[in-house]
């Protein structure tokens, strides 16, 4: 869970970068990492009929494979990625004719997957994460879940950068003595 | 077939890719099928090449062809998934907006006895007809230099590709067979038939433009 969205989004963006330019190598790292990243997406999405996510994993596959090139390349991967894998969700369901809402959500919730794995994790990490003051509480959210690098959550929180990896550092301490009370 | 086989068979034949965008040549022939269909389903008005000296079968191209450019600059924005659409959508509003503007200018400045014949012209009742008429004949092109794109709202993209092919066709209508000269005109009629090619192009896109 250490793994932070941010860093993921700048890997797979320069990926994608080195896919549209032809290197077959790049471009098999980023869809087995699409893989990864789809499969829990559309899990998720599909209770009750998990099995189709391995078909709409592929379908996302060739898609992002086939539609590359509309990529702009100024703009972040995973809103591409996300807006694509959020197409064939809708399309999926109306191919069934089912009418199903897949509401909008933020672009990194498909990466966010990667790193907690569903909602009773989520739940639990809410618990954990409640033992700490607020101000410090928001900015660990920010930084280990939600995904912002250390100096966009310090400002968010009103931080110095400084002040903010300390404040991570002594969080994450609390937050490890707090769930393993035998260490120190 | 497994996905671990579909990854490497994708990442095999990789070649490098280019931004994909309407194709340049498909739209350009959408721009002469519009005109031949003028020309021959139509006819051309027999004053062409002196109308042509005077500003205003040039005023309705630019507006038309404005509206054509701003159609596939929203089509092109839809068609690359994440972008915001809304940059190109404003634009078209304000296209419209501002010839609409300068419609209800000149009738103000019409006398008001003159008002009504000068708005609805000679030719208001066949006018948007004859621009979905003629779109008719331009849109599978328009549709077809589409299809590099990936839209993941095909009936909001069908709509731009829609209008953009009305503009098309109302280019050409305006430009080598409609003799009306007033901007109200323009901007209620060829702005309903444009409008109309719109909606049609929704409908069409909505099961179309799916990939």
């Amino acid at each position: 869970m250490g793994c932070c969205v941010v860093d993921k989004e700048a890997e797979l963006k320069r990926l994608m970068l080195r896919g549209l330019d032809g290197d077959p190598v790049a471009w098999r790292a980023l869809l087995s990492e699409m893989r990864g990243a789809l499969t829990p997406f559309f899990k998720r999405r599909l209770i009750g009929c998990e099995a189709d996510a391995e078909d709409l994993v592929q379908d996302c596959l060739i898609a992002i494979h086939a539609k590359r090139a509309t990529y702009d390349r100024s703009l972040p991967f995973t809103a591409w990625a996300y807006a694509i894998a959020r197409y064939k969700l809708i399309d999926h369901f109306r191919r069934q004719g089912r009418r199903h809402d897949v509401p909008l959500e933020e672009a990194s919730v498909l990466l966010a997957e990667h790193t907690v794995e569903d909602g009773v994790v989520r739940r639990d990490l809410k618990k954990v994460l409640s033992i700490l003051p607020l101000r410090q509480r928001r900015l660990i959210e920010d930084v280990r879940v939600g995904g912002f690098s250390l100096a966009e959550a310090a400002q968010r929180n009103g931080f110095t950068e400084g002040a903010a990896k300390v404040s991570v550092h002594r969080s994450m301490k609390t937050l490890v003595a707090s769930v393993n009370p035998n260490e120190d | 077939m497994k996905t671990d086989d579909l990854i490497d068979a994708l990442a095999a034949g990789l070649e490098p890719a280019k931004p994909a965008r309407p194709s340049p040549d498909l739209l350009i022939a959408a721009a002469l099928t519009a005109g031949a269909t003028v020309a021959l389903l139509l006819g051309v008005r027999p004053d062409l090449a002196q109308a042509l000296q005077g500003p205003i079968p040039w005023m309705k191209g630019l507006y038309t062809a404005t509206l054509t450019g701003t159609g596939i600059w929203l089509a092109t924005r839809l068609g690359r998934p994440g972008v915001d659409p809304r940059p190109a959508a404003f634009a078209m509003l304000a296209v419209v907006a501002a010839v609409v503007l300068w419609g209800v200018i000149e009738m103000s400045l019409t006398p008001p006895e003159r008002r009504m014949a000068d708005w609805l012209g000679g030719t208001w009742t066949v006018c948007g007809r004859n621009i979905v008429l003629v779109s008719a004949f331009a849109a599978p092109l328009v549709f077809l230099s589409a299809r590099r794109l990936a839209p993941t709202r095909p009936t909001t993209a069908g709509l731009a590709l829609g209008l953009a092919t009305g503009g098309l066709a109302a280019a050409a209508y305006g430009l080598l067979h409609c003799g009306e000269a007033t901007a109200a005109f323009v901007a209620t009629w060829y702005t309903l038939g444009v409008a109309a090619a719109g909606l049609i192009g929704a409908a069409v896109g909505r099961f179309a433009l799916r990939w």
